[in-house]
């Protein structure tokens, strides 16, 4: 077990390195000088000779990249170019709605991914398992703005009846609530196929499994072989492929949050990329691939503390 | 396991049934929810010029003059009243004595004459608002008394006053500009204004809370202070669709950024109130930098004239709902001149290829015109909007069917300002706001306003003399003659294309009374003293 | 997306053709016909389109589908129907590119990992590095270094694919390697390179293929949300995405505008996820990508 944990941390940990290694080459590789955008439009050229020194620009590139970790390692991320804020503020800021969004979408996706899967291996070769693997297929394939469009088209505008406009409040106003139902219904949308899909393949082949013959010539109803016997064990590797969902789920999330104005990471790294905000930038793709490497690291650990015979292996 | 996901499904499906059968819209009562489209880098009335930046800076302090829904008349505003010398050289405003800023210190004419030489660079640290020229050619600007301010001119300018209602000319309060460095307006304020500074999250939304010892409203709005709301929340929403559906759904109160092609579905929705400034001038163009190759050819920009079917384009992006343009300068501008506008080259792509013909560009193996080996193609630059979108695709296409081709290149509002004053395109689309003919033209054709706003590099020494002539000029007749000279050599030079002129209409959602498009500069509600929920 | 070889697949005996298994399955043929039909209306476009796609027709700005414009003009009145036969090159272009691009690179590393046992522990950690990230990211990062377009689009996809195709090309090579007459054919002293071209590769295949088809759809898909998002296909180009991004301002006005493009899109990776599927059941049916 613990050689397992200290093996993906041993792999997380090269990744992260190659994260901030990027972020570091995106801000070497930027047309705008960092110290001129630093002194200011009026500045003279002593001015940003003093700045170059000051933020160790004139140091070989990997003395910068220690300076670099070691301003990082103090929350320091750079200022925004746009307005002078500091990146890790407004990181702060938007954090908390993506979290929100993304957690609010898991919630309802993923159990509504294993109802469908369970029904659909339970009565696996009927109309009802094709129609819900028809279901699935074309929840991979849809565009998640399509998804986004036709929920504010409709619901949101047709009928009025939730807001679609950005994060309405906090998440225990029922302003915050209503306001998060139509993205979170939107980016749960394009789970809900993926996760159906391997719970039915993880369920069909518990079914054969050992035990759950055993079960089932103890005489068991078959309801509850499935419920008892099969998801439970299929459930395992259910994890850790939702584990893998994650980045699909990040890709949709910076699509709904701009569809939705929503106030999250993903909307604010794809501004700043449009504005040529390069440190905001920088910060958005750090924290978000940071997180990301975290959420698998922990799914993984997970997995193992599940499934006994990983630990092994 | 189950029983857990089982008490999840459960409370996951009360919380939606609860919320989706909650009342529609629950806004805190006395607080109005303002939607726009794109906000500002900072909120210092002398670092930033952009219109986002306006709307907000409005509300948040007072300038020394307030402009009339006439868009002519001057009215008082922290001045309460001022004389101006026979000479036309100095400007004496009397202060109000009741005036307080936000931080409950009082205002005195010092913390206006430090306000008012921030904006034209003479304070340290210095500051360059890149449009310290329209406080005119300033000799000195000091207080006398308390509440007393002089201001003197090294010549006449018969546009101050008007100059002085922009928000450039607003105060500040020195302690906080000091305090706050190069964040001022960043992460604080401290002005006069009926609201004060709340708190900003850029790109999302600006909290504005009420000033509640405001008295001092300039007499153009109804309520002279305090402000009725209490909050007011700018709330910044790229899509336009979605800013149409908070209005209809209530979800926001109030906007002036609806595009035109939701105008005649809007007008049709009861709960919702329009008001329109008939006194407008706001338009949009297309100019060239007439250094450049290619675009210094007159015969080329007289024929992009004459290629481009501004009747369509205003039906297709302003969906008929701003007026077609031709001249420099809208007809109902003071010292426009009628004459000229017969004279700026109308729509005839015949005409167009028959000029380019005579000039001497060939048609090319690849649609492209030819002259001495030069290629009939330009790049032009922009800020990315729907409307530059799609004006950008509509006169491309215009363009190629002449033998023109047009390179579009449009950068996010934040970056766009800093591309647009290099020298790395050909052309340009932008749109600005103006007070007359002669305000409009001294921004943009005057040598001296090179390189930005004169982007066209427009440097010709008889515009500038009569440029000069009509700032000075004290006789109306005088000035309109020259200005008109101005609008006749621009109409035969075609260095741009006007493209529309635009209409302001303010719409309000039903929660909301007092609403009125006030327009300067293009502000939708100037002040927001009038606004008030039902 | 999880991508493995579960099983060892020892060398089968000879099946009916691929191609009548596929006709077999009824969703298969479909999807089949529809890919074909897809990639016959990308070629074809310029004959097929009624119009010039970037002809502006201030007449009939925002018409909804008529016999005259079957889907419709946009808010420029161009026909929409016009602008999407050719947006289906620029999007077919763009996945077929990346895919290209990061498949052979990825199955090189593969075929790499799977020979030289020595390098393969490190060539593996890489990919699993590279995996560590998922798409939208390198999507993000690339258009923020190189400034949004096209290219940045085709060059993060393409990075996003090599880790892919090197885990399950070298999980069926290593299949592949384990069997008798490799180890036969290395006793006779073949050399590595004509080993790896004659007997590996061609065994590899058929998970290859049934790996792109399936990726191109993913492909296209994250490729037309970027270009949505603004960072990928520039206008005038006319790009699935990117039309659906520009119609989404006219949504309460003219639906059609942004939903028929993102039909279009939804249409085309269904019909490669479908297809996949079909191929994946008609080559190796323990295959499971």
């Amino acid at each position: 077990m613990l050689r397992h944990a200290l093996h993906r941390i041993g792999l997380a940990i090269p990744v992260l390195f190659g994260v901030l290694l990027i972020g570091f080459l995106l801000m070497q590789v930027v047309p705008t000088d960092p110290a001129t955008v630093r002194a200011g439009p009026q500045a003279t050229a002593e001015i940003v000779a003093a700045i170059r020194t000051e933020l160790g620009l004139d140091e070989p590139i990997w003395v910068q990249f220690g300076i670099y970790l070691g301003r990082l390692a103090q929350g320091d991320l750079g200022v925004s170019i746009i307005n002078n804020v500091p990146v890790t503020q407004e990181l702060g800021a938007t954090i908390g709605p993506t979290l929100e969004l993304m957690f609010a979408s898991l919630l309802w996706s993923i159990p509504t991914g294993i109802f469908l899967g369970t029904i659909a291996a339970y009565w696996r070769g009927s109309l009802l398992d094709k129609l819900i693997m028809a279901i699935s297929v074309a929840g991979v394939s849809v565009p998640v703005f399509f998804l986004g469009l036709v929920l504010i088209w409709f619901v949101g505008f047709q009928w009025q009846l939730l807001p679609f406009t950005g994060r309405g409040g906090p998440l225990w106003s029922m302003d915050g609530i209503r306001a998060l139902i139509l993205p979170a219904v939107t980016l749960g949308g394009v789970l809900v196929g993926p996760v159906a899909r391997m719970t039915r393949t993880a369920v069909v082949d518990t079914l054969s499994a050992d035990h759950v013959r055993t079960a089932r010539a103890k005489g068991l109803a078959e309801h509850l072989v499935v419920l008892r016997h099969a998801l439970r064990n299929a459930l395992i590797p259910v994890v850790t492929l939702i584990g893998l969902q994650i980045g699909f789920l990040l890709g949709g999330a910076v699509v709904t949050e701009t569809i939705f104005s929503w106030p999250g990471v993903g909307r604010l790294a794809v501004g700043a990329i449009l504005s040529a905000d390069f440190p905001m930038a920088q910060g958005t793709i750090i924290v978000l691939s940071a997180g990301f490497i975290l959420i698998n690291l922990a799914v993984d650990l997970l997995y193992a503390v599940l499934d006994p015979r990983v630990r092994q292996s | 396991m189950a029983q857990f996901w089982k008490r999840l499904a459960l409370g996951g499906l009360a919380a939606l049934g609860l919320a989706v059968t909650a009342q529609a819209q629950t806004q805190p009562r006395n607080q109005i929810t303002i939607m726009r489209e794109i906000d500002s880098d900072r909120y210092d009335p002398h670092r930033s010029t952009a219109l986002a930046a306006g709307e907000v800076l409005t509300m948040l302090s007072d300038t020394l003059v307030s402009i009339d829904f006439d868009m002519r008349t001057i009215r008082p505003g922290l001045a309460e009243r001022w004389d101006v010398s026979p000479d036309g050289l100095t400007y004496t405003f009397h202060l109000r004595t009741d005036v307080t800023f936000c931080d409950g210190k009082p205002f005195t004419a010092a913390d206006m004459a430090f306000s008012l030489n921030r904006w034209i660079g003479r304070t340290t640290p210095r500051v360059t608002s890149p449009v310290a020229w329209r406080a005119g050619n300033v000799k000195d600007i000091r207080a006398t008394g308390p509440h007393t301010l002089v201001y003197e001119l090294n010549e006449p300018f018969g546009e101050l006053l008007s100059q002085l209602t922009l928000f450039f000319g607003s105060a500040i309060d020195s302690a906080t500009v000091e305090r706050l460095g190069d964040n001022f307006g960043v992460q604080g304020f401290n002005g006069t204004g009926p609201y004060c500074w709340g708190s900003w999250t850029p790109r999302n939304e600006m909290v504005l809370t009420r000033h509640p010892n405001y008295r001092w409203g300039p007499p153009v709005l109804e309520n002279r202070g305090p402000a009725h709301v209490e909050r007011i929340v700018w709330r910044v929403i790229p899509e336009a669709a979605a800013r149409v559906a908070a209005l209809q759904a209530g979800q926001a109160d109030l906007t002036n950024y609806i595009p035109e092609a939701f105008w005649d579905a809007i007008r049709r929705v009861p709960t919702v109130t329009i008001s329109q400034q008939p006194n407008y001038f706001w338009d949009f163009f297309m100019g060239f930098k007439v250094d450049k190759p290619v675009v210094s050819d007159v015969a080329i920009r007289r024929a992009v004239h004459m290629a481009v079917n501004r009747e369509g384009l205003v039906r297709a992006v302003w969906s008929g709902h701003a007026e077609v343009a031709r001249n420099i300068i809208n007809p109902r501008a003071a010292d426009y001149d009628a004459e000229s506008d017969a004279m700026v080259p109308a729509f005839d792509q015949a005409a167009a290829r028959r000029t380019l013909d005579e000039a001497g560009w060939r048609m090319g193996a690849d649609g492209v015109r030819v002259k001495d080996g030069q290629r009939a193609t330009f790049l032009l630059y922009g800020i990315n909007t729907l409307v530059n979108q799609r004006s950008g695709e509509i006169i491309q296409q215009a363009l190629r069917q002449v033998g023109i081709e047009m390179r579009v290149q449009l950068f996010d509002a934040t970056v766009a300002w800093g591309r647009l004053a290099t020298q790395e395109f050909d052309a340009f689309f932008l749109s600005y706001p103006y007070v007359s003919a002669t305000d409009a033209l001294s921004l943009y054709w005057h040598s001296r306003n090179r390189p930005t706003p004169n982007r066209m590099n427009w440097a010709n020494p008889q515009t500038d003399a009569w440029l000069e002539g009509a700032r000075r000029a004290i006789d109306p007749a005088e000035r309109a003659q020259l200005a008109a000279n101005i609008q006749r050599q621009l109409a035969q030079e075609a260095p741009w294309l006007t493209l529309a002129r635009s209409q302001m209409l303010v719409f309000s959602g039903p929660r909301v009374t007092g609403a009125r498009a006030h327009g300067l500069y293009g502000i939708g509600i100037y002040k927001g003293l009038d606004l008030r929920v039902r | 997306m999880s991508a493995t070889v579960t099983t060892a697949a020892p060398e089968a005996p000879r099946r009916p053709s691929p191609i009548r298994m596929l006709m077999r399955d009824t969703g298969g043929a479909i999807s089949l016909f529809f890919v074909l039909l897809i990639i016959a209306a990308a070629l074809l476009a310029p004959w097929l389109a009624p119009r010039d796609p970037f002809e502006t027709d201030l007449m009939s700005i925002m018409q909804p589908p008529s016999a005259e414009y079957w889907f419709g003009t946009d808010g420029q009145g161009r026909d929409i129907l016009a602008r999407m036969l050719h947006g289906l090159r620029v999007t077919l272009a763009m996945g077929l590119a990346s895919l290209i691009a990061g498949g052979v690179l990825g199955a090189l590393i593969g075929f790499l990992a799977a020979f030289y046992r020595r390098v393969d522990g490190l060539l593996m950690r890489l990919m699993d590095i590279l995996l560590s990230f998922p798409a939208i990211l390198f999507g993000l990062a690339l258009a923020a270094i190189f400034g949004p377009g096209l290219t940045s689009v085709i060059i993060a996809l393409s990075i996003a694919t090599v880790p892919l195709m090197a885990r399950i090309v070298r999980s069926s090579a290593l299949v592949v390697m384990g069997l008798d007459y490799i180890e036969a054919a290395r006793a006779i002293g073949m050399s590595d390179a004509r080993l790896i071209t004659r007997h590996l590769a061609p065994n590899c295949l058929s998970a290859i293929f049934v790996f792109s088809t399936l990726r191109l759809g993913q492909v296209i898909l994250l490729g037309s949300a970027l270009s949505f998002l603004g960072l990928g296909a520039q206008a005038p180009m006319a790009e699935l995405g990117a039309m659906a991004a520009q119609g989404r301002n006219f949504l309460f006005i003219a639906p059609h505008i942004s939903v028929i493009p993102s039909l279009g899109i939804f249409v085309i990776v269904l019909a490669f996820n479908l297809l996949g599927d079909a191929l994946r059941d008609a080559l190796d049916p323990r295959l499971r990508i």
